[in-house]
């Protein structure tokens, strides 16, 4: 039974091939971007899966709570690891402390000859924090490869890269920054990609302690880089933990009246997606985006459903009297059921077979925009054939129900004498769907609009400096780097097509930001905080700031001159910016006094207000010299830098970036949903128009007749293609009505996570509508111009 | 009115030429009342569909009002549509989805014709046709003469001078044929409207004045009817 139902099936098919064609693009495009959306989610979704007890396993994030703000940073003070294992022994079983670092490896050879040398980001570990989170050892183990200071563990990858071949590692030495030699004690596997953990060297954490830093005992500072893991005690409940943390707090801080510490467990499966947070690896993709993929994703496979529906329905007229005959023969209306089920089911399966070969011509673009290697394996992820096996069941029965139901419910008496018109075929239904279908196009238009016009936005505003043609090239901190500062500077600026440097420890714009309370003309503390930035006489020139009232920095090592932004003195209600010339201000337990007063610029990304900023030098903060380049002359002048810095600095590693390339990375996920948005919104307007032109080729060949009778009555061929085109003009301009206040709420939420944006006016709306019209115009007038001049006299000859 | 010179018309099957007319000339006069009548196959629908711009003559020439109309552009045929020609088909072929009314209506809109003039016009035929009663019923609920009877009204709404009908009766019971044949000779005598259709039955081309006979297409006979 279910081979004679394929056959009729593929017959079926064959005989309408066009509509199958239009059904098999329409599916197998809607299909393929579903598949891709899947494969990505699904791999987002295994970031840091397979710990053991991932249930039981915590990050500590620290939060501050001042008069006009509230923030978290995934950091801890660095004291703070050591007091909870001491003070929360009942609830955890382990709690230990990690921090992020980075420096120079060196590697030599067994005649002392320097073979290695290479700048590398490394973490400095407790050996519990292995027992936290199950990494694979190679060789070696955590209590015995970590407990000892110099000495490191390192990721097989690493270990070949160092050493040529990990097995041949242990017992070997490598130097760190040109002081401590550290023991190779370990080996652990290399971390998958999908890990918010890219440890590669990992260095005792007692080594780090031995550094003998201030901050190590110091609750008052904390960095992003100090992050604390606990794992919960089996049994235990992080509630019943987190009760405690009030009386941790008020025993180790100390009182301050600006702002309130806090502290709250982050679960380990939350890490990958909180992007307040971040994390090691720097990769996070925020769940609401995965959502939002996952809701054009089912917006897409709805249009592609609808198409068939529509199509479906509007050919069920012609197999009425099918249905009838078979009635009559004695089939049962489940049986007509099944049958035109397994149609559908054979539109879709060969849709999937060709999607799948479109996700594989689709995916290195997809792994390109996301930097990430995604795989479309079906033997190394075998969810992905189960969600192929669910998205063929569940678009057969979404596309095919409907029309099964229809088709199977014609009486016989009916269908034999041909009186089922089109009408009884759900008419309105189809109008109703095209609605939606067409809602959905155009919110999709209007928002890929609006991303574009907002991401040109973000392109073109003046941010109050010029980052074009200036590099910021990494310098050394130690006191043995900055005696060489001046030499460097000196032979950069000697370099053609150099207009200017600056050494510095931030650009105008960076995601490095300090805050500090400070007093301003001897008050009390202020209520906000201040970002602070060093930097030489240079700086303003090097980055084209504007100085509004009083000078720039000059020439000195000290931090007596201070340069503040416009904001800050608004923020302090100093309303004529001179008066605010000559006031002291102490900051960081050092006193200065404003020599001038610069320009607002966005120091941050134009989601973020500007903050208020206190600028001065000094020369122990530097960690980058920013070169303003010609811009006729950046590559060789690039070249010539890192050729001066490598003679004058041997002993470290060159490193630079471009100001632009840095604020570019900022919007790195605006430009992946602009891109998506674009792609998306096509392949939607492709579905929806292909759809359309189905459509109105059956309605054009159902009224084939009567366009012949309305010509011997006179009607001119535009007359019949207005006749023709009426309806369906008409359901566009409403889905446009249903689009708008839908499209509107998406934009306007969007757009809200801006501080700098564009103002949402009618004109994507507009364009959005006239776009829509205009295609659906050219899609059903060439088809009903076709039918208004073709010879009709056929319809009319025989009956 | 109507100059038919050598018209020739074949279908070309797999280089077989099956002719279908072959050399038809005839002359058609204003006010006359033609009946084309031979057995099936004979060619009389396509002779009248050439006669009406339905098809074109492989071969031949052919004036309508003394222009020639064999390859006529589309904007001059709507043109003579709308103001000359009037269609009634055997199958009635009034549109499904329009009332009576609706049905006799089209034409006047697509002639532009103003609405209180077409308001009259219309009730003026309903009345003529005693189908006021039926004016807001659809096709499918008259009987075939019924139909028949407003797929001539909306034929004459426009106010045609010539009315082509292709076996206008052949769908009828004798009784409402009779009643659409005393119809055309009154419209032929009354209005002065020339009239051509395609009959199979002796009895209904005698209420015409002229006879065609045609046999594989070719006339073989021109007889006028003498009242
Ligand atoms: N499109 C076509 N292709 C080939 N042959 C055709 C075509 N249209 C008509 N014919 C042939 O032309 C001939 C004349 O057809 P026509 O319809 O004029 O006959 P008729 O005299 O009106 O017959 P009837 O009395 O049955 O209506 C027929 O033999 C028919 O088979
Ligand atoms: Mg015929």
């Amino acid at each position: 039974m279910f081979k004679l139902n394929l056959k009729i099936a593929w017959r079926n098919l064959w005989k309408n091939k066009g509509y199958t064609f239009i059904n098999i693009l329409g599916l197998s495009i809607g299909m393929a971007s579903c598949i891709l959306i899947f494969i990505f989610i699904r791999y987002q979704l295994s970031f840091d899966e397979n710990f053991k007890n991932e249930n039981r396993i915590y990050r500590v994030i620290s939060g501050w709570t001042t008069p006009d703000n509230f923030f978290e940073s995934a950091g801890t003070p660095r004291p703070l690891p050591a007091a909870m294992r001491n003070d929360f022994k009942q609830q955890f079983d382990k709690v230990a402390a990690i921090q992020a670092s980075g420096g120079i490896i060196k590697v030599k050879d067994e005649s002392g000859k320097e073979r290695i040398k290479t700048s590398e980001s490394v973490h400095y570990a407790e050996p519990d924090f292995f027992e936290i989170l199950s990494f694979k050892w190679l060789d070696g183990n955590p209590r015995q490869s970590l407990s000892q200071p110099n000495t490191v563990v390192l990721s097989d990858e690493m270990a070949d890269k160092l050493f040529g071949d990990w097995h041949k590692a242990v017992g070997k030495s490598v130097n760190f920054q040109n002081k401590v030699d550290l023991k190779v004690t370990g080996i652990i596997e290399k971390t998958p990609d999908n890990s918010s953990f890219p440890l590669k060297v990992i260095i005792s954490y007692k080594t780090y302690l031995n550094q003998a830093r201030p901050e190590s005992t110091n609750w008052g500072t904390v960095s992003s880089t100090s992050e604390c893991y606990v794992l919960l005690k089996e049994g235990a409940s992080i509630e019943d933990a987190s009760k405690s943390l009030p009386q941790f707090i008020t025993k180790y801080y100390k009182r301050d009246n600006v702002s309130k510490e806090s502290h709250r467990f982050q679960q380990l499966r939350d890490i990958h997606y909180n992007a307040d947070l971040g994390n090691f690896a720097n990769k996070v993709m925020p769940k609401k985006e995965l959502y939002g993929l996952a809701i054009i994703g089912a917006f897409l496979l709805l249009t592609a459903c609808i198409n068939f529906i529509n199509l479906a329905t509007a050919q069920a007229v012609s197999r009425g009297k099918e249905v009838g005959v078979r009635k009559v023969m004695g089939s049962l209306r489940r049986q007509l059921i099944v049958q035109f089920l397994t149609e559908t089911l054979t539109i879709t399966v060969i849709s999937l077979l060709v999607g799948c070969v479109l996700t594989e011509v689709a995916l290195p673009g997809m792994q390109s925009l996301f930097k990430d290697h995604i795989s479309f394996s079906i033997i190394e992820h075998p969810i992905i054939f189960v969600f192929m096996v669910i998205l063929v069941l569940l678009v057969s029965f979404l596309a095919g129900f409907y029309p099964a139901m229809v088709m199977s419910g014609y009486s016989p008496a009916l269908a034999i004498k041909n009186k089922i018109t089109a009408n009884a075929a759900g008419l309105s239904l189809r109008k109703i769907l095209v609605v939606v279908q067409f809602a959905i196009t155009i919110i999709l238009i209007i928002g890929t609009l609006v991303v574009l016009r907002q991401m040109s936005y973000m392109r073109e505003k003046p941010l109050g400096f010029i980052p074009t043609a200036v590099a910021l090239v990494d310098v050394p901190s130690d006191s043995m780097a900055i005696t060489r500062y001046h030499t460097l500077q000196d032979q950069i600026n000697k370099i053609p097509g150099v207009l200017s440097t600056s050494y510095c420890s931030a650009a105008p714009s960076s995601d490095s930001n300090n805050e500090s309370n400070f007093r301003y003309n001897g008050t009390v503390k202020s209520t906000f905080q201040a970002n602070t930035k060093t930097g030489d006489e240079n700086y303003f020139k090097t980055f084209g700031l504007e100085i509004i009232a009083g000078k720039g920095l000059s020439k000195s090592d000290t931090i007596k001159d201070i340069v503040v932004n416009e904001t800050m003195l608004k923020k302090l209600n100093v309303v004529n910016y001179n008066d605010a010339i000559g006031k002291s201000i102490r900051i960081n337990d050092k006193t200065g006094y404003i020599i001038g007063v610069v320009k607002d610029f966005n120091n941050m990304s134009l989601h973020e207000p500007i903050s208020p900023i206190v600028i001065n030098s000094d020369k122990e903060s530097y960690t980058t010299i920013a070169v303003k380049l010609d811009s006729k002359s950046i590559l060789p002048a690039m070249q010539a830098i890192e050729k001066i810095w490598n003679t004058v600095l041997p002993e470290y590693v060159y490193g630079s970036t471009f100001m632009d390339d840095k604020i570019s990375e900022y919007y790195q996920t605006e430009k992946i949903m602009g891109a998506l948005f674009k792609v998306f919104a096509g392949v939607i307007i492709f579905i929806s128009f292909i759809g359309l032109f189905g459509l109105i080729s059956f309605v054009a060949t159902q009224r084939t007749r009567e366009v012949a009778i309305r010509k011997v009555l006179g009607a001119s061929t535009l007359e019949l293609v207005k006749m023709l085109n009426g309806s369906f003009l008409l359901m566009v301009f409403v889905a446009n009505l249903v689009a708008w206040p839908l499209a509107y709420l998406f934009v306007a939420k969007w757009l809200a996570t801006f501080t700098y944006r564009i103002d949402l006016n009618i004109w994507p709306f507009v364009f959005a509508m006239i776009i829509s019209m205009v295609i659906t115009l050219i899609t059903v007038s060439i088809r009903s111009y076709k039918a208004a001049v073709t010879n009709t006299i056929d319809a009319l000859k025989y009956e | 009115m109507i100059q038919l010179n050598n018209i020739e018309k074949y279908y070309a099957n797999k280089g077989i030429k099956n002719y279908v007319l072959r050399l038809v000339t005839t002359t058609i006069k204003q006010g006359e009342f033609v009946s084309i009548m031979g057995p099936s196959g004979a060619g009389k629908s396509t002779l009248l569909n050439i006669i009406g711009m339905l098809e074109e003559p492989t071969y031949g020439s052919y004036e309508f009002l003394g222009e020639d109309v064999t390859s006529l552009n589309e904007r001059k045929r709507i043109e003579l549509y709308r103001n000359h020609i009037g269609f009634v088909f055997q199958a009635y072929h009034l549109i499904d989805e329009m009332t009576v009314y609706e049905n006799i209506e089209a034409p006047l809109l697509y002639k532009k014709v103003g609405s209180s003039e077409r308001a009259s016009r219309i009730a003026d035929l309903l009345d003529r046709f005693n189908i006021v009663a039926k004016k807001d019923l659809f096709p499918n609920q008259l009987s075939g003469g019924q139909q028949q009877l407003v797929g001539i009204a909306r034929a004459l709404a426009a106010q045609p001078s010539i009315i082509l009908a292709d076996e206008p009766t052949g769908n009828l019971q004798s009784a409402q044929a009779e009643e659409i044949m005393t119809l055309f000779k009154k419209l032929n005598q009354e209005d002065g409207i020339t009239i051509i259709q395609v009959t199979h039955s002796e009895k209904n081309a005698q209420y015409g004045n002229r006879i065609l006979h045609i046999a594989d297409g070719v006339v073989k006979e021109d007889v006028a009817i003498l009242s």
